[in-house]
């Protein structure tokens, strides 16, 4: 692939994603990626559904449901990690 | 009348090597899963636990957490299940409000086991307890009466604090003993199990299967709704009789390609109960599958109590399918405002009355004589019931029962927040819980930090799904919200839903 986004572009889409879908805007710019997404009841599981559509659409990321658990969707870095991860592999 | 755990005791007598419960932690036969409840049983009662007892029981959804459930049963106690999303203060308020005697917890949540447990509340690993292995142990069968309790569900309550819904031996068998009958269930059926073990959704899928020495197919809570998963689950574990909400199956018709497969020629029969299905959703299942269409209803304090069978003339409907004639030997009518029975075309207060209706909440006066189910129904002239709404503030979100005034009363507990008012918009799958705040003077609380809150005090279908911030709450002449004028306004400016 050549377009390959970079971990901070990722970041930064998932970030304005999580905002505008579920915080409102988040207008006090308080989520980071750090922020605890299940944790503080931001990911329910329907916007965790939500969000594994956006994946695919947007990053082309089936994400394997084994994949989908605390570890892996605990805050914005770890599942941009996830991404990045799964782009650098050869595909096929 | 036996008790509610015999069913399990004699599938196991009968044929020990039949396949009973698949789950994220394995397959397990009758055999293995009734020495594993006996050895447990032994263990709890070495604790103490006894005949009466209150045991909570906190797992993710598998098979460790129904032998858990099976050995607490055994010693003639009552389970109260909770699940690994079950937030640890409310876990420990629901420990307190029943006095449990011991908490069974799964390893990777037993080192989270709040404190503020009821003085000498044991602990009990049962991750550790099983892995250990215990040959042949003892049998253990306490005699019940079908008075004794079976387990408590805690429910969402109006006074804001949760309620516990004490369910009898009787009570469970009663209705367990119609659905199966009415599914004819045979050990050949594989139940689709997808509700979580703290909603009474889920003593259909495990008992039904039990009596019948069938088997029941765990959906692990990540999976529930994961709608592409769960038509994958559908197939691959050739269920024969799916339960769940109707959101569920919406979820997996609209965006798990359901419609796009043929439907697997195990399935036999797709129930569904907890909130209204829309029609056009059931006209979609009944042209896909040659199953028969269940609509179930009925509140935790009554188990199952009405049932409609879904047939072609239903699919011309605008609305959906009705509730409705009773079952589970309950007898049901609907009261006008006035107290006198509503006639076909009137509507009314659902009451419930018969073998499956509570023994009462936990610590307060028991339930003698008829339910009032707090749902308002027509009567049609065949003398079934459509579902009209509610007469109070309990809403439904995505199958879940949240009472409006609780969300409130743990936002208003906030130090920065004058006011919050809970509410939903949206209808259906799209239902979703909107919290209106008024701040404090002074104070600027983020919507983020108001989450937590919530999420630290309680379940996560509970936690508002918007939080919108407004300089004052609207009020009518009398000084109290004004819920019709903000209903609308919120709906109103519903951020409009946008393919991602």
């Amino acid at each position: 692939m050549t377009n390959t986004p970079s971990e901070d572009q990722v970041s930064a889409r998932l970030l304005a994603f999580i905002r505008e879908r579920f915080l409102s805007g988040d207008p006090r710019g308080e989520l980071e990626e750090t922020t605890p997404l299940l944790e503080w009841g931001i990911l329910n599981s329907l916007n965790t559904a939500t969000l594994i559509g956006y994946l695919r659409e947007e990053f082309g990321a089936v994400v394997a449901l084994e994949k989908v658990d605390a570890t892996t969707f605990r805050n914005v870095a770890t599942i941009t990690s996830m991404l990045c991860e799964a782009a650098a592999k050869p595909s096929g | 009348m036996s008790s509610l755990h015999q069913l399990m005791i004699e599938s196991a007598a009968r044929d020990p090597d039949a396949l009973a419960v698949t789950g994220p932690d394995g397959e397990f036969r009758y055999g293995e899963l009734d020495r594993q409840a006996n050895a447990l049983a032994g263990e709890l009662a070495a604790h103490g636990v006894g005949h009466g007892d209150r045991v909570v029981i906190w797992t993710p959804k598998s098979a460790a957490a129904i032998v858990a459930m099976q050995a607490v049963l055994r010693l003639g106690a009552a389970y109260v299940p909770a699940s690994a999303a079950t937030p640890a203060g409310r876990l420990a308020a629901m420990a307190r409000d029943c006095g449990a005697g011991a908490i069974c917890a799964a390893a990777e949540l037993f080192a989270l086991i709040p404190d503020g447990l009821p003085a000498g509340a044991q602990r009990v690993n049962v991750t550790e307890f099983l892995g250990a292995g215990h040959g042949e142990p003892e049998r253990v069968d306490h005699p019940v009466t079908p008075d004794d309790l079976a387990y408590i569900l805690y429910t969402s309550g109006s006074t804001g604090t949760p309620k516990g819904v004490c369910i009898s031996h009787g009570n469970a068998r009663a209705f367990v003993d119609w659905a199966g009958a009415e599914l004819a269930a045979t050990p050949m059926d594989r139940f689709a199990s997808h509700a979580p073990f703290t909603f009474d959704l889920s003593v259909l899928d495990l008992y039904a299967a039990f009596a019948a020495r069938a088997a029941v197919c765990l959906i692990p809570a990540d999976l529930a709704y994961a709608p592409s998963r769960l038509v994958e689950f559908l197939h691959q574990q050739r269920i024969s009789v799916w339960y769940s909400v109707p959101s569920a199956l919406m979820l997996m018709m609209r965006d798990g390609g359901l419609l796009d497969r043929l439907a697997p020629a195990s399935l036999r029969a797709v129930l569904f109960a907890g909130e209204p299905c829309p029609i056009r959703y059931v006209r979609w299942l009944s042209g896909w599958t040659w199953a028969r269409l269940l609509n179930l209803y009925g509140p935790t304090e009554t188990n199952v109590c009405t049932y409609h069978e879904v047939c072609p003339a239903d699919l011309e409907r605008d609305r959906p399918v009705p509730i409705g004639k009773p079952c589970s030997g309950d007898k049901a009518w609907a009261a006008r405002p006035d107290g006198g029975l509503a006639r076909p075309g009137e509507e009314g207060e659902l009451m419930v009355d018969g073998p499956t209706v509570m023994r009462g909440y936990w610590g307060q006066r028991p339930q003698v004589g008829p339910y009032a189910t707090g749902d308002i129904v027509r009567v049609l002239t065949d003398g079934s019931y459509d579902y009209v709404g509610r007469n109070d503030r309990m809403v439904k979100v995505r199958g879940h029962r949240v009472e409006l005034g609780e969300v409130e009363d743990v936002l208003n507990a906030h130090a920065d927040i004058a006011q919050a008012v809970a509410l939903t918009v949206g209808e259906g799958l799209e239902t979703r819980l909107v919290a209106v705040v008024a701040r404090s003077p002074g104070s600027d609380p983020g919507v983020l930090a108001l989450k937590r809150h919530s999420a630290q005090r309680l379940p996560a279908y509970m936690i508002p799904d918007e939080i919108r911030f407004v300089a004052e709450l609207p009020r009518t002449a009398s000084g109290k919200v004004d819920h019709l004028t903000l209903a609308n306004d919120v709906a109103r400016t519903a951020p409009e839903e946008k393919a991602p």
